[in-house]
């Protein structure tokens, strides 16, 4: 444990220390949130009925919330590290080597609920408001950062099985497939059947929809399990396969 | 200390899909030694440290360091080896100290301690200064001194160092070997892999050479040199044209010794077993053959003819080495 702690702190003081990294990255959710709702808030107003009273910025919020805490920075250091030698020196150290995993993996947590955080703060400069209230806000920036959490885990598995920096950064671009196949715009009933067929077949969907029930519906018990549930499987997947790999690193 | 060797390995093979990078090497290193790997670039020496170090697993063969098996015991190992391998593993973002400091942390000494540990490792490799400056500001040399440092934080038994000078300014590999001479009369046994004659020459006292995978030469750089057999007397001519030196290597042909000579250009050297017992009766036979030598050398075979023998060629970098 005390390893993971050094390894995460670490991490964070890298993050605190490349602040030009992280915040370019906070502001393509503005923009998005910004754009999207300048172009369709006319024509979802706030009486439409998918809106519970809200303006568009509300349904549109979590998807920025992800595009805040879905990144590649964990594999990109990791495969930088790989390359000038310092992941060798981890390696060559009495620790178990799924610390390395965790300490990057903890950061991620720690830049997902800042990032997420100051989202959520701009969602609420757009007149967005969290029907679930303070709590539910709270709930909102966990599960965010949770899910930033388990998408991490895809670049750091590339890193590992790749070892390469372009390909560690174009894992990144994942995300937008998984994001707008799914209710992204509008919700699944909107989609058409196609799309709604695809959308519910994308786990990120659920996790959006997870999320959005906080800000404009409150409670929703079911599309939160759901919405755990994939953050919860995510995370198991990509850090068992990313374990795995770091395993079998030069075995 | 105890006889059992720090390092021993027997018919230490790796494979890598087609390639035999390491051929059954086997080795016995005793505690305290200054072990050198000598070859050229792509021979085995950084295949054959990665498996000692656990960050390699050996497709053949056995290894134990420090006692240990490095294959089972992987974990023991590393607690007992430091190594500092020939990529300069630093984190750039962090400063010397603050790497240190994560360092003692990692091998478990106690944050109090690590503060107190890593400000003796930096004034001992000569940082204390630069300690708060992170490492990407470091010169080549100061960042192989820290890495060398991170090393040392939990005081191995073991100490790797895969060509620790390999791009260093004269001046920086000179420090670099007092600290590994400093380190080693406190009791740590230390594997270094160079392709620098010099170096091996200063630093170690037993060396392979390692060669295609293979080691095909290991003793103290005396006894290698020893066993060549002979030493070099090279003798200048004034005027070395007109015949003097056909006539003196005619004068010297019957030298009680002499294995062969080779004419170079302003004279000619004369390999013989004992060259400082030849050196008077060389006087003699070139005085009756009525021939003056304007200077004769006496030159002990060097490392470089020991290897140019074991494998057929000259050790790259050789040539550099001597420039330095």
């Amino acid at each position: 444990m005390t390893e993971i702690a050094l390894l995460a702190r670490r991490s964070v003081r890298e993050i605190l220390r490349y602040p030009e990294a992280t915040i370019p990255g906070l502001f393509i959710p503005l923009f998005f949130l910004a754009v999207n709702v300048g172009q369709v808030a006319k024509t979802f107003p706030s009486t439409t009925p998918f809106l519970h009273g809200q303006g568009y910025v509300a349904f549109q919020l979590p998807v920025s919330l992800m595009f805040a805490v879905a990144t590649a920075a964990s594999g990109l250091a990791l495969v930088t590290e790989i390359d000038i030698g310092y992941f060798d020196k981890l390696l060559a150290a009495p620790i178990r080597r799924s610390s390395i995993i965790f300490g990057r993996l903890a950061a991620d947590f720690v830049r997902g609920l800042v990032g997420s955080t100051f989202v959520l703060l701009a969602g609420f400069a757009f007149g967005a408001h969290i029907e679930a209230g303070p709590l539910g806000a709270v709930l909102l920036v966990f599960l965010a950062a949770c899910f930033g959490v388990g998408y991490a885990g895809f670049g750091v598995l590339v890193a590992l099985r790749t070892r390469n920096v372009q390909a560690t950064n174009t894992s990144f671009l994942l995300f937008f497939p998984l994001l707008f196949l799914s209710p992204n715009f509008v919700p699944f009933d909107r989609l058409s059947p196609v799309m709604e067929a695809l959308a519910r077949a994308n786990p990120v969907s659920y996790v959006i929809d997870g999320l959005r029930s906080l800000v404009i519906e409150g409670w929703e018990w079911d599309k939160l399990a759901y919405c755990t549930l994939v953050i919860v499987g995510l995370i198991a997947i990509l850090t068992t396969l990313s374990l795995r790999a770091i395993e079998q690193y030069d075995r | 200390m105890s006889d059992a060797p720090a390092i021993a390995t027997h018919d230490l093979r790796r494979t890598f899909k087609d390639v035999d990078a390491v051929r059954g090497v086997n080795l016995s290193i005793a505690p305290g030694e200054v072990f050198g790997f000598l070859g050229p670039n792509g021979a085995g020496k950084t295949t054959t440290v990665r498996m000692l170090c656990t960050l390699l697993p050996p497709t053949g063969g056995t290894a134990t360091v420090a006692g240990l098996d490095v294959v089972r015991d992987a974990a023991q190992v590393r607690r007992s080896i430091g190594v500092a391998l020939q990529e300069i593993g630093l984190d750039p973002v962090q400063s010397g100290r603050e790497l240190l400091e994560l360092q003692c942390g990692l091998y478990g000494i106690p944050a109090a301690r690590a503060r107190t540990r890593a400000q003796e490792l930096l004034e001992l490799v000569g940082l204390a200064d630069v300690g708060e400056r992170r490492t990407k500001t470091y010169s080549g040399g100061m960042k192989r001194r820290l890495d060398l440092a991170s090393a040392l934080v939990h005081e191995p038994q073991v100490l790797f160092l895969d060509e620790p000078t390999t791009g260093l300014d004269p001046a920086s590999r000179r420090t670099v070997w007092d600290e590994v001479r400093r380190i080693n009369e406190a009791g740590t046994t230390v594997f270094l892999t160079t392709q620098y004659l010099e170096e091996a020459d200063q630093l170690c006292d037993r060396l392979a050479i390692i060669d295609a995978g293979t080691i095909v030469a290991d003793g103290t750089p005396e006894e290698l040199k020893a066993r060549m057999g002979h030493d070099v007397v090279a003798l200048t001519f004034d005027d070395p044209g007109n015949g003097t030196v056909t006539a003196a290597e005619r004068a010297v042909a019957g030298l009680e010794g002499l294995e062969r000579t080779v004419t170079e250009r302003d004279g000619t050297a004369l390999y013989v077993r004992d060259g400082a017992a030849a050196i008077t009766e060389i006087v003699r036979l070139l005085d009756a053959a009525g021939l003056r030598a304007k200077t004769i050398n006496l030159a002990r075979p060097s490392l470089d003819d020991v290897f140019l023998q074991a494998t057929g060629r000259r050790l790259e970098g050789a040539e550099k080495e001597t420039a330095a």
